[in-house]
């Protein structure tokens, strides 16, 4: 009898265990949820893990408030029909102290608006293992991190200490202050996630496909006009373009790209056949060399 | 499983161009881990930056990269640049770690897995050769067979490895001559039949110039077998083999109150089962037939290694996260006393008055004593007697364990025969270990103190309900208690349930 797996059935059915495998391992985790196209996946992997039981675990939005308008309500929305229980975090001080992302060094913008609030919800409500949608593929230091990874007090991450992993087993044993991310999506591929998105039929935010939307171009790359906080500089004016994004982050920061892909089909078939791979539309990963490893130094996810 | 074309095997590998993919299948056929080991002098960087470039699916900005990389006296691109990662490392030059890295050919997905050459390469190897499917050594062919290929060969066999590759690296440096690849080939059939290795075959390549990476090299008009890409094209996906007798350790018990549904969650790690079969609880030595075997999307009247699933039993056998359903004719052994081969992973040397439990499939049981027995020496494979052990060290050791645990010889069934060993106080991966044998007896210990069940019972765990989820809480806060008194230097032991009892 020889049973046919597909490569996704395979990469399932390993998040799936990895999935229930922390569940029972750590005290009180939490899901990360960024309401991206992997959140997307990584929620309903997670269903799928404690099905037919509801999520052992909230879920946390580090809610920036420069989110694209369609995110939060794309949101709202999956929370209400599966009951979830979202707890939303926002670094108000910064924002009453006119912290944004045009006038900040992107590097700065996501430590004060991202780090700093995800570092105190986990502290918060005393989190000690958190799910996140990272993948090795995303970026050459993350191809060396761990399902289970280990943060020292303070959220650090240490590459030189963390722990070997063997076979399918996983340690989420806690030292004193120890807490733990987990990357149930670590051997996914951007590709995956679009292609399993289209196996599964899950909805996505609509800002993944292509629309014509008020954009501006500056510096190669096409940023999205969302609403009237964006400073235009002398001379530019949004244009309408079909434009899409293939990740999103804070408005400002994620450059769309000119497509004409205006269903999921369209877009799986534009993604598997893309050039340039994801992050090099992710503003903040260009800032310095190395820069990555260091926001993850830093606590970032 | 959800309905998808399976793509042609093909003999002839179509090298990717750009885009291709776009009309390829929305699902690969199959999943291979490969490991690579070999010196960063051998060439394994180029070896695997060549692959990439040469057979998959690299982006625009990636293969600009490489570009960047390209010395100035106008060579290759500087393929290592794939494999690259952490600061620290770009600035030593070397790689301290295991990189993973994904592509895609026309079939399947490729998940490379680089392990380093140098120093603490014992340790990282053998981690990362237990996620492989199949390993590439790589040696230079102006070199041949060294201590190092002998080395790697017996890591890989530790964790269980079944299929390598030699690629013989360099053959432009020796004029292509058959006469020293044959040379080559031989020795490494003579070292690998003393190896538990199914499959060992060699392949002589260039990988600068990619003779027979992706392509057949014209350079070798002699050799008449697969690229290197071809034989990796060819080996059976993961998961499609389903070997062993069935074993699925419980992660967790997942209920339905509406639907009066009680599932047994965990992911079958050997073997097949289907609906109606028999299944045993080995440490309750009782038996039930699968009523469901149930998942999200839907029922399954067979599910195989590798799904994760949720068993509906048609009695209710009180088991629970820990238990590890078997098939009743091949039953894991319910252990007490373990002997085992670990590969010490830990900076920290093995220190005898050290509190250590291990964690199995789903289980973390406290290990009351290690008995370090001898040291195995990768270069000659003689074992040394050995009291000691420290990191790098693959070592032969008796465990003890605080209570019984369904666990089976690794040379059986690798995932519920392999365990990790836990600092109990900081939570570290000391070592990976695999079960050679494994016993219910008890291991004598003088003056060892008995925390019995109606001690517990009569003052800590008073408040805990005489149910699964009870049972659970009261193990693990006696498993607590007794680390505090083992690190307070008082021998002790938790009494198991009567039913524990071999």
């Amino acid at each position: 009898m020889t049973a046919h797996f597909s490569h996704l059935d395979l990469l399932e059915s390993e998040s799936i265990h990895i999935f229930r495998e922390a569940a029972a391992q750590f005290r009180k985790p939490v899901l990360l949820y960024s309401i991206g196209k992997d959140s997307t996946v990584l929620l309903h992997l997670a269903r799928k893990a404690f099905w037919p039981g509801k999520l052992p675990f909230p879920i946390l939005h580090v809610n920036t408030t420069w989110k694209f308008k369609e995110m939060i309500a794309f949101r709202d929305k999956w929370v209400k029909e599966f009951g979830l229980e979202l707890i939303e975090m926002t670094n108000h001080d910064a924002i009453a102290k006119g912290v944004n992302p045009y006038d900040y060094a992107p590097s700065i913008y996501t430590d004060i608006m991202k780090t700093v609030p995800l570092k105190a919800g986990l502290d918060k409500y005393g989190f000690d293992g958190a799910f996140g949608g990272a993948r090795r593929d995303e970026e050459a230091s993350r191809a060396k991190e761990r399902v289970f990874s280990f943060r020292a007090e303070g959220h650090r991450w240490d590459p030189r200490r963390q722990r070997p992993e063997m076979w399918r087993l996983l340690n989420g044993r806690l030292g004193a202050g120890e807490t733990a991310r987990i990357f149930p999506l670590s051997n996914w591929t951007e590709r995956d996630i679009w292609r399993y998105i289209l196996r599964e039929k899950l909805e996505v935010v609509p800002l993944y496909m292509a629309k014509e939307r008020p954009t501006i171009e500056r510096n190669g790359q096409i940023l999205m006009y969302d609403d009237d906080r964006f400073p235009l500089k002398p001379g530019e004016k949004p244009v309408m373009r079909s434009v899409r994004f293939r990740t999103l982050g804070c408005w400002p920061l994620t450059a769309g790209v000119e497509s004409t892909a205006t269903t999921l089909e369209e877009v799986v078939a534009e993604t598997l056949g893309a050039r340039v791979s994801e992050r090099s539309g992710r503003l903040i990963d260009h800032d310095q060399v190395g820069a990555m490893e260091k926001k993850k130094q830093e606590g970032y996810f | 499983m959800t309905a998808h074309t399976a793509l042609k095997e093909s003999n002839v590998t179509p090298l990717l161009k750009p885009g291709a993919l776009a009309t390829a299948a929305p699902e690969l056929s199959g999943l291979l881990r490969v490991l690579t080991c070999g010196s960063v002098d051998d060439g394994k960087s180029t070896l695997i930056g060549r692959l990439l470039w040469d057979a998959t699916d690299l982006f625009d900005d990636q293969r600009a990269t490489l570009e960047r990389g390209r010395r100035v006296d106008g060579g290759n691109p500087d393929f290592s640049l794939l494999m690259d990662g952490l600061v620290a490392e770009r600035e030593q030059g070397i790689t301290i770690d295991i990189a993973w890295r994904y592509f895609d050919t026309a079939t399947r997905r490729l998940v490379v897995i680089d392990s380093p050459g140098h120093e603490q390469y014992t340790r990282n190897m053998a981690s990362g050769a237990s996620h492989a499917d199949v390993a590439i050594m790589l040696i230079d062919a102006r070199h041949g067979i060294k201590t190092q290929t002998r080395r790697h060969a017996a890591i890989l066999d530790l964790v269980g490895l079944k299929r390598v590759i030699l690629a013989v690296n360099k053959m432009d440096l020796v004029d292509w001559s058959e006469s020293r690849f044959r040379q080559i080939e031989h020795e490494f059939r003579t070292l690998m039949w003393r190896f538990g290795f199914r499959e060992a075959v060699a392949i002589p390549v260039a990988a600068v110039s990619g003779d027979n990476v992706a392509a057949k090299s014209k350079h070798m008009p002699w050799y008449t077998g697969p690229s290197l890409l071809q034989h990796l094209e060819e080996i059976p996906s993961r998961g499609t083999e389903p070997v062993g007798a069935f074993r699925m350790p419980v992660q967790t018990v997942l209920r339905d109150t509406r639907a009066d549904f009680r599932g047994l969650a965990g992911t079958i790690s050997s073997g097949t089962i289907r609906v109606g079969d028999t299944v045993l609880d080995p440490v309750s030595r009782r038996t039930a037939k699968v009523q469901r075997i149930a998942t999200m999307d839907r029922d399954y009247e067979e599910a195989i290694q590798g799904q994760a699933v949720a068993i509906q039993l048609d009695t209710d056998l009180d088991v629970s996260r820990g238990s590890v359903l078997a098939a009743p004719e091949a039953a894991p052994v319910v252990a007490r006393t373990l002997e085992a081969r670990f590969v010490w992973l830990s900076e920290v040397p093995f220190d005898k008055k050290g509190s250590y439990l291990v964690r199995t499939a789903t289980d973390l049981v406290p290990v009351t004593n290690i008995e370090i027995k001898s040291l195995l020496d990768l270069d000659s494979l003689a074992v040394h007697p050995a009291t000691a052990c420290k990191v790098n060290d693959i070592a032969i050791a008796n465990l003890a364990l605080g209570r019984a645990t369904a666990i089976d010889r690794f040379a059986e069934a690798q995932e519920t025969g392999s365990f990790m060993l836990v600092d109990a106080i900081s939570g570290a991966t000391i070592a990976g270990g695999t079960v050679t044998a494994a016993s219910p007896d008890i291991q004598q210990q003088d003056n060892v103190f008995l925390l019995t069940r109606a001690m517990l019972a009569r003052g800590l765990c008073s408040d805990v309900a005489n149910t699964p989820e009870g049972e659970a809480e009261f193990r693990r806060r006696s498993n607590e208690v007794a680390l505090l008194l083992r690190s307070a230097g008082v021998a002790v032991e938790v009494e198991s349930l009567p039913d524990y009892v071999i």
